[in-house]
């Protein structure tokens, strides 16, 4: 029946069986907006090789010790000769 | 009845009606299009209704859904193949008429009419959902329809002269003004419930590792919802759909991966909004790690990872330099490394320019923009006082030596002095003249006319030389404008040690006799550093972890999806 030729919206609307699509046959979208509307994915599934990170891959991104002994950079300088001057009073 | 038969409508209806036969959800809606434009075989549909079925006819209503009746006996009385009663579907015939004047009628230039005319049919269409064993097959239309309804009620939302005056006529039972966005997602929100407690579904909701019925739309419902109250911020009102989640729905493994992503995107955002950073941090790193590393797929991961990074934050985890270097972390160092060195660093002075209420800094919009400069400003500031007081034990603390027998300790009236400092040079210096100021030797010119840098001697610095002295200053003498300001005492060095042991990221006690901080534990601890100043993450991950997130459906078998339990021990962030 012709009421399948319908308009472009519709056609977007019934993406229930896409789901065999890959990521590879979308277009990049290269803007990165600061908006926070969280858009619609362009897929409806995808496999864990296609996602971003393998469970556990991410490690390297965090510093969970981070503590800086340094005391030689500008802000412990700084600190220092304050520390210094209230000694003197 | 031969009049009907033959028209256009009545092919429309034979075609609905093939759908429904074939049990064809997705063809069901293929057909019952909502969006112009229209195709031609649609518009001889609508000049035809509204020819023979016009608006303005009283009786043209029901004369359709004579038609709709009869050419769709789908929607009648039946029975199942196994001889059960199947009640009729009269809520679809009603729907069919209604989305037959939708067309007829529409006009998207009117967006307030559009509004109303579609919240009019998204209850129809909810009604027809709630058929126990057809309404399945009008879940893909419920769901399309709700997208556009919603994105239709954002919008609205974003031209408050067009709405005014049905704000003001709508008022919830509580007595509570309700915007027309929570409106939408309460009408939504049927959907969602119907989704939710379908129990025409195998044993609990799971088929073939498969979400079964209609429990197949919960997360697509309930992420419709959510994106209207977030983006006309009302998150209090999504602690239902979580709470509602959390006690009925099959495991969010189930579901398909984009699903998954954005359900968890929202919690995590719900979670970071009410200040539950830890289940924040696990929701949003699960759903960065699960997002596609497609670049079509980069605003998602972005804003993932600003979140991610914020929660993180919050919790003592610091980004590492080559999370930078992900493509959807562009420019994302600009803002968050300022922050992190000064957490790191105990840079105070710096921590108040860029969480100041004045909102100077440069970050300060991107901050606002993505909502988390307040939870920024407000839970970091204790990491910030941890590694301040850790600096100035490295530059004035007494470390004995493992042999002794006494505690490392740090001078109270130190710490004062260092936090005065910062505090009043964030609040006298501008961050260019502060910089000129950092070291000696690079001073700028004009502090050799300014004195911004002279100390009160009322401080109660104490000389080693004078340590164990009864101080003879009375915290109560007045202070200098600046410190007025800043309302700082030895009583305030001392609430803000004292509440860091409490919290754990000190180690020690303090001594009110010495005013000082003494460090325990040094000896069999590795050293007064490593005894006095556990790691915050520690820290944070002992305390929280093991916590259930409410909203986040982990439990339960999933029968044939290579399944067992699953337990929140595997969403915990990884790396532990």
């Amino acid at each position: 029946m012709s009421a399948q030729q319908g308009s472009a919206a519709t056609t977007k609307a019934a993406d229930t069986k896409n789901g065999e699509q890959t990521p590879k046959d979308q277009k990049p979208a290269t803007q990165l907006e600061e908006d926070d509307e969280f858009e619609d994915f362009p897929i409806e599934d995808w496999t864990e090789d296609d996602a971003q990170l393998p469970a556990g891959g991410n490690n390297h991104l965090w510093e969970e010790s981070w503590d800086d002994d340094d005391t030689s950079d500008d802000f412990s300088v700084q600190l220092r000769e304050e520390l210094k001057k209230l000694g003197q009073k | 009845m031969a009049p009907f038969n033959s028209g256009i409508e009545t092919q429309f209806c034979n075609e609905v009606n093939n759908a429904l036969q074939a049990q064809d959800g997705a063809q069901l809606l293929s057909i019952l299009q909502l969006e112009p434009p229209f195709g031609p075989i649609y518009q001889q549909l609508i000049s035809s209704l509204q020819s023979k079925y016009p608006k303005d006819d009283q009786r043209a209503e029901e004369q359709l859904e004579r038609v709709v009746r009869n050419a769709v006996p789908e929607t009648g009385e039946s029975e199942d193949e196994e001889g059960r009663p199947v009640p009729n579907w009269s809520a679809m015939v009603t729907f069919i008429v209604s989305w037959m004047c939708f067309i007829r009628d529409v006009n998207v230039e009117n967006l307030l009419e559009t509004y109303e005319r579609l919240s009019d049919l998204q209850q129809k269409a909810n009604s027809a959902l709630q058929h126990s064993t057809k309404g399945i097959l009008i879940l893909p239309t419920v769901i399309s329809y709700a997208k556009v309804f919603s994105r239709v009620a954002i919008g609205l939302d974003r031209q408050p002269e067009l709405i005014q005056h049905l704000i003001a006529e709508t008022v919830t039972e509580e007595g509570r003004r309700e915007s027309l966005p929570e409106k939408a997602a309460n009408i939504l929100r049927h959907a969602f419930i119907t989704c939710l407690n379908d129990r025409n579904t195998a044993p609990r909701g799971i088929k073939d590792g498969r979400p079964d019925g209609k429990k197949v739309g919960i997360y697509r419902m309930a992420n419709i919802c959510l994106k209207i109250l977030f983006q006309c911020e009302k998150l209090e009102n999504c602690q239902t759909f979580f709470s509602n989640i959390h006690n009925s729905s099959p495991p969010l493994a189930i579901y398909p991966a984009s699903e998954r992503v954005t359900y968890l995107y929202y919690l995590g955002r719900f979670k970071f909004a009410t200040t539950d950073f830890f289940a924040a941090q696990l929701c949003l790193q699960k759903a960065h790690d699960e997002c596609p590393s497609d670049p079509s797929c980069l605003p998602q991961s972005r804003l993932l990872l600003i979140y991610l990074i914020a929660s993180n934050l919050l919790l003592g985890r610091l980004p590492h330099s080559s999370l930078y270097h992900r493509p959807e972390a562009k420019n994302l160092r600009t803002h968050f490394e300022p922050l992190a060195r000064a957490i790191r660093r105990g840079d105070l002075e710096s921590f108040r320019r860029i969480t100041s209420l004045s909102l100077s800094h440069p970050s300060t919009p991107f901050f606002i923009r993505h909502r988390i400069f307040y939870q920024l400003g407000n839970y970091c500031e204790v990491f910030v006082w941890r590694s301040l007081i850790r600096r100035v034990f490295l530059l004035t603390g007494q470390q004995v030596g493992t042999s002794s027998r006494s505690a490392p300790t740090i001078d109270l009236s130190a710490l004062l002095a260092a936090f005065l400092s910062l505090e009043r040079r964030a609040l006298t210096l501008s961050a260019s003249l502060s910089q000129a100021d950092s070291v000696p030797g690079k001073r700028h010119i004009s502090f050799a006319l300014a004195d911004t840098s002279t100390p009160p001697a009322s401080l109660g610095y104490i000389d080693p030389d004078f340590d164990g002295v009864d101080p003879v200053e009375d915290d109560t003498t007045p202070l200098t404008p600046y410190i007025r300001t800043t309302d700082y005492s030895i009583m305030t060095i001392e609430s803000i040690v004292s509440s860091l042991i409490l919290q754990g990221f000190l180690q020690g006690f303090v001594s009110q006799r010495t005013r000082k901080f003494a460090i325990t534990g040094a000896r069999r601890g590795g050293g007064p550093l490593k005894a006095g100043f556990p790691v915050v993450w520690e820290v944070v991950r002992r305390r929280e972890e093991g916590r259930e997130v409410v909203g986040w459906r982990l439990e339960g078998a999933v029968e044939g999806g290579g399944g067992g339990v699953v337990r929140l021990a595997g969403a915990r962030p990884a790396g532990e």
